[in-house]
């Protein structure tokens, strides 16, 4: 995996960028912190050897994507680790909405809290964390990989 | 109609005599959906709740508790606790090599032959993602779908590489435990999907059965001494299975173990076949698709 782990002074500065946009201090003391050129995070368990992350395919959980202006995309599993105690950029839909979402369609909210415009918001339904979408003006801009979708309603032929 | 090849009928109709006819009717039977409950993530009780609310029926897999056989309407694949990662479709016989593994926190523990990763992701829930877990595969589509499943499930001690596993001792590390899910004929896996068969002959068992001892001398290499390796197929061919313990027990020196799998309806190796006789095929078991209405597997267990 081309990627090189995170120093302490930039987890801090990880840990630092998701408390802004999401109102959580993340605990990363039990992972290593892996970052590629693309500023992909990856979480991997503690203790495993770089050496071995460098020849390896894939390694530990994607947990998101930091982007320009302090900003960070979740992935799935990231959402589902930082969405149990946000505060920020959290938002609500109802079942008809969520089914656009997994589609990758655009969807509106039935709620949102602290959420900021323009920035990645946390979907949430229930308990459940179901990843990230871009909040805008007239609804939130689906961000669910391709390869996860869930079609519902669009029919295979 | 769907029927067996004839050397595939021929060759079950010496082996498994007076139940042959039972093997014939998997022909028109389905394996049993099942799901394994995601422990990384949710409870089972939590789970099942949350399917019973949306229809589905439920019926705990006799032989582990965490995993369910479903009669549903639906897709199994269309459900928001599918899209969250919080279980994993696989056919119930493929969770009996990991149980008999048995691994735990803080091992090391390889994976040979890993994608599409049922039992990695089994394996990282049995270990609460604490330890290590190499998991292997040779192709980048293999490793792509590997790769896919571990992310979903949520599991951070796992490392996929890519490579040959005749050749994992590159690697530098030795385990503690070690899975040999071979590549195989799949002649155990007709009830799920017919096209297996048209696969099916006599040459391509001997080629694999060539391929399965390399890799069984590759992984002996790197285990640990004293360390345990569960061989695994989910192929009826004795060549691929007796056979190959037979070759792992006299030539390369590893010891077999009894195994027990509660619940799972199962008999033991092949004690003879053609001219072959199996001294050691007790340790084994080996079950039919008619035998739990699931996959067919071969597995032992062998310590070092």
């Amino acid at each position: 995996m081309q990627a090189k782990k995170m120093s302490e002074e930039e987890v801090n500065e990880l840990k630092r960028i998701v408390e802004k946009n999401y109102g959580v201090i993340l605990d990363f003391s039990s992972f290593d912190c892996y970052i590629n050129r693309r500023n992909e995070v990856y979480l991997i368990v503690k203790g495993i050897s770089e050496d071995l992350i460098k020849i390896a395919s894939f390694a530990g959980v994607y947990f998101g994507r930091l982007k320009r202006n302090e900003k960070i995309q979740l992935s799935v599993e990231g959402s589902q680790i930082v969405g149990k105690h946000a505060t920020k950029n959290v938002a609500i839909l109802d079942d008809e909405n969520l089914a656009r979402f997994l589609e990758g369609l655009k969807c509106k909210w039935k709620e949102l809290i602290n959420c900021e415009r323009n920035n990645f918001v946390l979907i949430k339904h229930g308990n459940d964390f179901f990843g990230s979408g871009i909040l805008r003006e007239d609804g939130i801009e689906s961000l669910v990989p391709k390869a996860r979708r869930v079609m519902r309603t669009i029919k295979k032929v | 109609m769907m029927e067996f090849p004839q050397g595939f009928r021929k060759k079950f109709e010496e082996i498994l005599k007076d139940e042959f006819p039972l093997l014939e009717m998997c022909l028109h039977k389905r394996a049993r959906d099942c799901i394994r409950v995601n422990t990384l993530k949710i409870s089972r009780e939590e789970l099942k709740e949350r399917l019973e609310k949306i229809g589905w029926k439920l019926e705990e897999v006799p032989w582990y508790e965490n995993a369910f056989f479903v009669e549903t309407e639906g897709s199994l694949a269309k459900t928001n606790e599918f899209f969250l990662g919080y279980y994993y479709i696989q056919d119930a016989a493929s969770l009996v090599p990991v149980i008999v593994l048995n691994p735990r926190p803080g091992e090391i523990v390889l994976d040979a032959c890993a994608s599409p990763g049922s039992k990695t992701t089994f394996i990282a829930e049995l270990m609460k993602n604490e330890g290590l877990i190499i998991a292997n595969d040779v192709t980048p589509k293999r490793i792509k779908a590997l790769s896919f499943n571990l992310q979903k499930i949520g599991a951070t001690n796992v490392v996929v590489t890519m490579m040959d596993a005749r050749n994992i001792k590159r690697l530098g590390i030795k385990f503690d435990k070690i899975l040999l899910d071979v590549p195989c004929s799949s002649s155990g896996t007709f009830i799920s999907s017919f096209r297996v068969l048209q696969f099916w002959s006599q040459h391509v068992v001997k080629r694999l059965s060539k391929l399965q001892k390399q890799l069984l001398k590759a992984a002996v290499e790197v285990l640990k001494e004293d360390g345990v390796l569960v061989y695994s197929t989910c192929s009826l061919d004795p060549e691929e299975n007796e056979e190959n313990l037979e070759y792992a027990v006299k030539k390369l020196g590893l010891k077999p173990e009894l195994i027990e799998v509660k619940g799972l309806k199962y008999r033991r190796g092949l004690e003879a076949y053609g001219k072959r006789r199996f001294e050691y095929s007790k340790f084994a078991i080996r079950f039919y698709p008619f035998d739990n209405l699931t996959e067919g597997f071969f597995v032992c267990k062998l310590r070092k």
